[in-house]
């Protein structure tokens, strides 16, 4: 399988972990690429083009191949480039780990969103503060020990979950809703910290005091959407 | 060899459009499997899917040797891994650019279609007229990934048809609801759906369009 011909190419935008899943994977691999900074207010002709239905970012430009939404991404890295496997080789864990990986996306994140994002006083936040450590209790039941959700090396399930290790700690600061500690969620705060400690991993981490900056900054946004979208 | 690792047993309701994907992936690569009904109008879930299926509660859900794999496009690639082999019958392509776009396409289909779909059928009015072009312009689209192609990833029938099949048994429901043909709007899919539909593991699980469409009108309050 080649590796350095054609060209990578990545389309993404900056502190967006959805971009983070991907650049790390090519990275677990030793892929060379060139990322291309697109901005989510005012986006490219070349983003526009390479994803019509979605319109967003990480979009993987491989030669003349263009590969959206970051999961499937994943398992195309995975897939092309030799290198360490991001999915277990067993069947039954690969569905374990693309099943945790949707209920990120799906299941958990919205009320994991609105908790930092709603008015302390609102009488609905509550509600949602508790889906969301239900959750969490949920993901650390999953990791049964271990390191990683992928065992002894970061793996899929760890890169998709990224958002909760390097995002979290920052969305908490600026939201003053702390959701996760160590008494609650011991395996969970020790995961998060071997994540963004890992080698790898670090290399394309988006600076903290930047996202801490980004996400103040649309601090009132966030909280009108939740409101906003309360009821949906 | 159709039921290397243990008994197969698939959890689902006539007609859930998820579950027929599983149950047609299944017959596709010939494994013998136990159907188990759950009945998706009663109000309570089984103790089975319950304890199977604890974070979501939803079927289908595939038990094999015991183990339960749930979500209907997670259990397509399992089948695929397990059961699938290069002397035989697959249901993804082969080369990583055809497994991404399949894969690409499945989540558009879930992201973007059912939720038009369901809306168009619960709304009224203005809405429903919205929802309405929406989900002509998502067929359309899947018309265009189609093209000349005698499936929608190529020769073979695969997961992508899979994935798409079920919402043909549909099809009756939508345009009866919306006042529109589908022969008309969406020609060369239909004749998809047609091909499709000769095939033994789609006719065996596809449920009549009309019983369909009044469950339907049931579920989603729709009055004539």
């Amino acid at each position: 399988m080649a590796t350095d011909v054609p060209a990578v190419k990545l389309i993404g935008w900056y502190g967006s972990p959805y971009v983070h899943r991907a650049e790390v994977a090519l990275r677990l691999k030793g892929v060379p690429y060139e990322f291309i900074r697109d901005d989510p207010i005012n986006k490219s002709e070349l983003l526009l083009q390479h994803n019509p239905i979605h319109k967003k970012v990480p979009v993987l430009l491989h030669g003349d191949r263009t590969i959206c939404e970051s999961l499937v991404i994943l398992e195309y890295v995975d897939e092309t480039f030799d290198g360490p496997p991001l999915l277990p080789v067993d069947p039954y864990e690969r569905a374990m780990a693309r099943f945790w990986a949707h209920f990120i996306d799906q299941k958990f994140a919205r009320p994991f969103w609105m908790s930092f994002w709603m008015c302390e006083d609102d009488e609905h936040k509550e509600a949602f503060v508790k889906e969301a450590k239900g959750n969490l209790a949920i993901l650390e039941e999953q990791l049964k020990g271990r390191r990683f959700f992928g065992g002894d090396a970061v793996g899929f399930l760890d890169v998709a979950a990224c958002g909760l290790a390097h995002w979290l700690g920052v969305i908490e600061e600026v939201s003053g809703v702390t959701l996760v500690n160590g008494d609650e969620f011991p395996a969970f705060c020790k995961w998060a910290k071997a994540y963004v400690n890992d080698d790898t991993v670090k290399q394309s981490l988006p600076d903290r005091d930047e996202l801490l900056a980004f996400f103040s900054g649309n601090k009132e946004i966030y909280m009108a959407l939740a409101r906003a979208t309360l009821h949906k | 060899m159709a039921t290397a690792g243990g008994e197969v047993t698939c959890v689902d309701f006539w007609a859930n459009g998820f579950g027929m994907r599983a149950r047609i992936a299944l017959r596709e690569l010939g494994v013998a499997f136990r159907y188990v009904e759950e009945d998706l109008r009663s109000g309570d879930r089984s103790e089975l899917v319950r304890r199977m299926n604890p974070v979501h509660r939803s079927i289908p859900i595939l038990i094999h040797g015991g183990r339960p794999v749930c979500g209907s496009v997670n259990i397509l690639e399992y089948v695929d891994e397990t059961w699938g082999n290069d002397g035989g019958p697959r249901l993804l392509p082969r080369d990583p650019l055809q497994r991404a776009h399949a894969r690409f396409w499945a989540d558009f289909v879930d992201q973007k279609v059912f939720s038009t779909q369901t809306r168009f059928l619960k709304s009224k009015g203005a809405e429903k007229e919205a929802a309405k072009e929406e989900l002509l312009d998502q067929l359309r689209r899947l018309e265009e990934v189609l093209g000349d192609k005698t499936f929608l990833a190529g020769d073979e029938f695969g997961f992508l048809d899979a994935v798409l099949i079920p919402f043909s048994s549909m099809f009756h429901g939508y345009e009866q609801h919306g006042g529109f043909s589908l022969e008309t709007e969406c020609p060369s899919l239909m004749r998809w759906v047609r091909r499709c539909k000769e095939r033994d593991s789609v006719k065996s699980v596809l449920p009549d369009e009309d019983e369909m469409y009044e469950l339907h009108k049931k579920w989603y309050g729709i009055s004539e």
